[in-house]
């Protein structure tokens, strides 16, 4: 392992992104408040992937606009997985996020976290590791191919604000059909 | 105009909790008859053994995908005519204007509300209340 000398491609994934790799070279980065981030993998292949979801304002774990998105968010990081060769059967997540910041009333995270767990036990993928929930901010490092996490705690001004949501989605598509 | 709760609905989508909400937002709509199949190729071998009025599809999936079920489906007299929603994701233009080439009857954008997939039921069906 050569990690520590190596110089390694950072990709940052902000919020509503997400990215898959199977590169060795490609660190995938992000820095959480109360949203998560499932960095997900199929260890078989090296490939694998992170995203950066805050559920919709005021949506808990059990509202059903908060979960449509959720389980939305996730679909497009496993569904690229799986359209470069992973394997739905072979895939486990590690989950971090969810903290409770110091400037908000509303534990947010919680919903956040709650949503990641649930859904992931629901689609059978199996949680390895990480970190959720708890006080604060986190910086996270993510390797794809080795499946190796980093986490560091951050203090709240290096956590960028998490963008709100409407909770509904704008996007009705463009071709209208009736 | 069939009432809601008279129309069999099966659910064809490879995520568990895709097809949860999909029931959940059917149910507040007064649905009651539901199946669900994790992929294409187990969608048509439901519909081909009990025929549903209603299918409703997410497109990315393993064995055979949503557009190969819609095809499927069309070219198999017995189920032919059964409504077909597709399910699609923000930047599948292209993949609803080939849906449409091959006889879908709506399409719903994910992530989705249960007020688009009521207006998208209502196309096919006419006023579900």
């Amino acid at each position: 392992m050569t990690t520590a000398l190596h110089s390694h491609h950072k990709v940052h994934i902000g919020q509503g992104e997400h990215f898959v790799t199977d590169d060795p070279d490609v660190v995938l980065t992000t820095i959480l408040g109360s949203c998560v981030a499932v960095c997900l993998r199929d260890p078989a292949l090296g490939l694998g992937g992170m995203n950066h979801f805050l559920l919709p304002e005021g949506a808990g774990a059990g509202a059903d606009a908060g979960r449509r998105y959720g389980a939305y968010a996730m679909e497009v990081l496993i569904n690229d997985c799986l359209k470069r060769g992973a394997q739905r059967g072979r895939l486990e997540a590690k989950l971090f996020g969810g903290g409770r910041m110091f400037d908000t009333l509303k534990d947010v995270g919680v919903a956040n976290a709650d949503f990641a767990e649930r859904f992931l036990r629901d689609e059978g993928i199996p949680v390895v590791g990480g970190s959720l929930r708890g006080l604060g901010g986190r910086r996270v490092q993510y390797w794809p191919s080795t499946g190796r996490a980093l986490q560091r705690a951050v203090t709240d001004s290096h956590v960028p604000p998490p963008v709100s949501r409407p909770p509904v989605p704008v996007e009705t598509g463009a071709l209208e059909l009736f | 105009m069939p009432a809601a709760a008279a129309i069999h609905t099966l659910i064809v989508d490879d995520q568990a909790s895709m097809r949860s909400l999909i029931r959940g937002s059917l149910q507040q709509l007064g649905f009651r008859e539901f199946r669900e199949a994790a992929d294409g190729e187990a969608g048509l071998r439901a519909m081909i053994a009990q025929p549903a009025h209603l299918i409703i599809s997410d497109f990315n999936m393993p064995n055979l995908d949503g557009l190969g079920l819609l095809r499927a489906v069309r070219a198999h007299p017995p189920i032919a005519g059964a409504a077909f929603i597709m399910l699609t994701g923000r930047a599948d233009r292209e993949l609803v204007a080939r849906a449409v080439q091959y006889g879908v009857n709506n399409y719903l954008v994910k992530p989705f509300t249960v007020a688009q997939l009521k207006d998208k039921l209502e196309g096919v069906f006419g006023p579900l209340t």
